[in-house]
C-alpha cells in the first residue's frame, strides 16, 4: 500500500503527470498574457500543449558529428531529475518524499536540468550551441549565489536559532507563526528569489543561454522532434517547480484544514508569481548581455538576499 | 487517440523558418509584418523559429542567387518531416524582372519540390496569411499520408 | 521602468489592436494593384502590354483557324511584379488589376490568367489577296525619300498609339475607318511615331 501511494505520488500527482499538465498550463498563461500585455490577442492557452505534441510527432534528426548517446539521453535525464524535484517540494503543506535535509536535495536537483541542457548542447558540436552552452554556465553560477542566500536565510528564519535544511519544518514553522512574506526581515530575501526565478527558468530577460533571436536557442539549436518536445516541457516544468518552491518557501503558511483547498491555493500562487516576475518582466524588458546578467545577480540580488541572512541572523 | 492528438496539434502549432535566398528585403519585411500586433499570427500558433531544425514550414523569398543555392538546399534538407515549403512573391517561383541576370539560377522549383506559392509583388499580409493557412493544411495531410 | 509597466498593464486590460484576419473578410485599399482581369474582347493584339512588362509575365500564344486566328494572351501572376504598366499601355484598356488579393496557389496554373478572342480575317484583305494584290507579311510600301514617316496598312491595327505619341499632333488615326492619315506640314520627322508602333508598321 505505502508502495502503491508512492507510484501514485511519483507518476500522477506531484510528479509526472500533474507537473506537465500543470508547467504547460503556465507556460500557455504566460505566452498569453505577454501577448495580451503588448496588446496582440496572443495564442491559445493550450498552445504550448499543442507545441509539444506536435514536436513528439516530427522526425528526429541527429547531427553526424554529435556525440549521438548523450545527445539523445540527455533531455530525458533533465525532465526524470525536475519531476524528482517536484516530489521534494511541498504544495499546500502536501509533500510527496521528505527529509532531514531535502533544501540541499532540491538546490541539487534544480541544477540538473541546466546541466542537461549543456550537456546536450555540447554534445550536438554546433557553435551556436557552443556559445549557448557557455553562457548557461556563467548564468548557472550567476543565480546560484543568491539562491543559496536565499535558502540559508529562510532555514535560519525556521530553525529558530539553528539553520534547518527541511522544508518541512519551513512549512509547520509558517502554518504556526505565520508566511514568511509576511515577516519584514525576509522581504529583501522573497525579491531576490522573484528575481532567481526568470533565471533558473531562462525567461526574459535573463534568456541569454538560449537567446531565440541571437544565438537560435543555443543548446537547442541542433535539436528537433522528440528531444526538443522533452526541452520544451522541462522548460514549463520548470515554471512550475520554481514558483511552487517560492510558494513553499515564503507563502507556506496558508491553511485552512483541508488538503486540497490548500493545494488549490498553492497553485493560484503559483500562477500570480508566474505572472509577476517572468510575463511582467518579459514584457517590459529586453534580453541584457551576459556579463551584465552576472554582474547584476552577484551585486545586487545577492546583496538583497544577503540583507535578509543578516537581519534573520542577528536581529529577532 | 495518442495519433489523432499529435495529428490535430500539427496543424494548431506550424513553426515557420524564414530563407532569405536574394531577396529584395520586400517580402520579408511583409512576413515580420506579420508578427508584429496588428496582424498576429501567433494567435494561430505560428512561430518564427530561429533554426531550421525547430521549423515546419519553410518560408522562401527571393530569386535564387548562384550564392544561396547551396545554402538554401542545406537547409531546406535540415528540416525535419513532414516539411511544407512555401514560397513568398513571385521571385522564387519565376525569378521575376532578376531573370535573366548572370548571378541568378533559379527559380526555386528546378531544384526542389513547392508546396505552395504566395503570388504578389510583395503579397499583402493577408495574403500570407491565407497561405499559410494552405500550408498548414498540406502539413496536415503529410503527416496522414506517413 | 515604471512607465513601462503602466503600458503593459493597460495592454492588459485594452482592447488588442490585433485584426482579425481570417475569420474576417478584409477589402483591399482603393487603388490596390492585386489580380490581373483580361477582357478578350477588347484586345487589338498590339503587343504593347507585352513589350513594357518589365517581369516577363505576358506571353502570347496565336492559332490559325478558318474564321482567322485564335490568339490567347495569357498573363502570369507568378511572374507579375503587379507594377501596372501593361494597364496603362493598354490603349484599349482591356487589362485591368483588381483589388483582388488571394492569389494563392498549390499549382502553377492556378497562377495564370488567360483570355482567347478570334482576330477574323479583314475582308478587305481577302480580296487583295484572292485579286493577287498585296499578301499579308510583306511589305507594300517604300520609304519616302523626304524623310517623312508612311503606314503599311497591311501591319497596322489602328491602336492610334502614334497619334497620341506624337509630339507635334501631326497623325490624325481612326480605329473605326481604319484610316491613317499625316498632316506633312506639321510633321516633324522625329521618329516618336516609329518608335512607339507595336507593329513595327511605320516605316521612316
Amino acid at each position: 500500500m505505502e508502495f502503491l501511494i508512492k507510484i501514485v505520488y511519483i507518476l500522477i500527482f506531484p510528479g509526472l503527470l500533474f507537473s506537465t499538465v500543470f508547467g504547460l498550463w503556465l507556460a500557455g498563461i504566460d505566452r498569453k498574457v505577454v501577448a495580451r500585455m503588448q496588446k496582440r490577442v496572443g495564442p491559445p492557452v493550450l498552445q504550448p500543449t499543442y507545441d509539444f505534441f506536435k514536436l513528439l510527432g516530427k522526425e528526429t534528426i541527429v547531427p553526424s558529428s554529435a556525440a549521438r548517446h548523450t545527445f539523445l539521453i540527455a533531455p530525458y535525464v533533465g525532465l526524470v531529475s525536475l519531476v524528482v524535484t517536484a516530489l521534494f517540494i511541498p504544495i499546500g503543506g502536501l509533500q510527496a518524499f521528505g527529509g532531514m535535509a531535502d533544501m540541499v536535495v532540491i538546490l541539487y536537483l534544480i541544477t540538473i536540468p541546466s546541466l542537461a541542457i549543456i550537456f546536450g548542447g555540447s554534445a550536438s558540436a554546433s557553435p551556436f550551441a557552443g556559445v549557448g552552452v557557455s553562457r548557461s554556465m556563467v548564468t548557472i553560477m550567476a543565480y546560484e549565489l543568491p539562491l543559496i542566500l536565499v535558502l540559508l536565510s529562510v532555514g535560519r528564519a525556521a530553525g529558530g536559532g539553528l539553520v534547518t535544511f527541511s522544508m518541512e519544518q519551513v512549512t509547520l514553522y509558517q502554518q504556526l507563526f505565520g508566511s514568511f512574506l509576511l515577516d519584514w526581515r525576509l522581504i529583501p530575501a522573497a525579491l531576490a528569489m522573484l528575481l532567481v526565478i526568470p533565471c533558473e527558468v531562462g525567461a526574459h530577460p535573463f534568456d541569454v543561454g538560449e537567446a531565440e533571436t541571437e544565438i537560435c536557442e543555443g543548446p537547442l539549436v541542433e535539436y528537433s522532434g522528440a528531444p526538443l518536445a522533452v526541452f520544451k516541457l522541462s522548460h514549463a516544468i520548470k515554471m512550475f517547480i520554481m514558483t511552487a518552491l517560492f510558494a513553499a518557501l515564503f507563502l507556506g503558511g496558508i491553511s485552512t484544514g483541508m488538503v486540497w483547498l490548500d493545494v488549490v491555493i498553492a497553485l493560484v500562487i503559483c500562477t500570480a508569481v508566474t505572472l509577476v516576475c517572468m510575463t511582467l518582466l518579459h514584457a517590459i524588458t529586453a534580453r541584457l548581455k551576459v556579463e551584465q546578467v552576472f554582474k547584476f545577480f552577484w551585486t545586487v540580488v545577492s546583496g538583497l538576499a544577503l540583507v535578509s541572512l543578516l537581519l534573520v541572523w542577528f536581529v529577532d | 487517440m495518442f495519433k489523432k492528438l499529435i495529428d490535430n496539434s500539427a496543424a494548431k502549432s506550424p513553426w515557420l523558418f524564414h530563407i532569405n535566398a536574394g531577396s529584395c528585403n520586400g517580402c520579408d519585411i511583409e512576413l515580420v509584418a506579420l508578427l508584429t500586433p496588428r496582424y498576429d499570427v501567433e494567435r494561430l500558433g505560428f512561430k518564427l523559429a530561429g533554426t531550421p531544425r525547430h521549423a515546419d514550414i519553410v518560408v522562401v523569398t527571393g530569386p535564387v542567387t548562384a550564392q544561396s543555392k547551396d545554402r538554401v538546399l542545406r537547409t531546406i534538407a535540415q528540416v525535419p518531416d513532414p516539411k511544407v515549403i512555401v514560397t513568398l512573391g513571385s521571385c522564387p517561383r519565376s525569378c521575376n524582372v532578376f531573370r535573366g541576370s548572370y548571378s541568378v539560377v533559379g527559380p526555386l522549383d528546378k531544384y526542389v519540390p513547392i508546396d505552395v506559392s504566395i503570388a504578389g509583388c510583395t503579397p499583402k499580409p493577408e495574403a500570407i496569411i491565407d497561405g499559410l493557412a494552405l500550408a498548414t493544411q498540406i502539413l496536415k495531410e503529410k503527416r496522414g499520408a506517413k | 521602468m515604471l512607465p513601462f509597466i503602466k503600458e503593459a498593464v493597460t495592454g492588459l486590460f485594452s482592447k488588442p489592436s490585433t485584426e482579425a484576419y481570417p475569420f474576417k473578410p478584409v477589402d483591399a485599399p482603393a487603388g490596390y494593384r492585386g489580380r490581373i482581369v483580361f477582357h478578350a474582347d477588347q484586345c487589338i493584339s498590339c503587343g504593347m502590354c507585352e513589350r513594357v512588362c518589365a517581369g516577363g509575365a505576358i506571353s502570347t500564344r496565336s492559332e490559325e483557324t478558318e474564321e482567322g486566328t485564335l490568339i490567347t494572351r495569357r498573363f502570369f501572376l507568378g511572374s507579375c511584379t503587379f507594377c501596372g504598366h501593361c494597364a496603362a499601355f493598354c490603349v484599349k484598356h482591356a487589362i485591368e488589376l483588381s483589388p483582388d488579393y488571394h492569389m494563392v496557389a498549390r499549382t502553377e496554373e492556378e497562377l495564370v490568367v488567360e483570355g482567347t478572342y478570334l482576330k477574323k480575317k479583314p475582308a478587305k484583305k481577302a480580296e487583295a489577296a484572292a485579286c493577287g494584290n498585296a499578301v499579308e507579311g510583306e511589305s507594300s510600301v517604300k520609304p519616302r525619300e523626304d524623310g517623312l514617316p508612311v503606314n503599311d496598312p497591311a501591319k497596322c491595327v489602328y491602336c492610334t498609339l502614334c497619334a497620341k505619341k506624337c509630339p507635334a499632333g501631326a497623325l490624325t488615326v481612326d480605329r473605326k475607318e481604319k484610316t491613317w492619315v499625316l498632316d506633312e506640314d506639321k510633321c516633324v520627322a522625329c521618329g516618336t511615331c516609329a518608335g512607339i508602333c507595336p507593329k513595327k508598321a511605320i516605316i521612316m
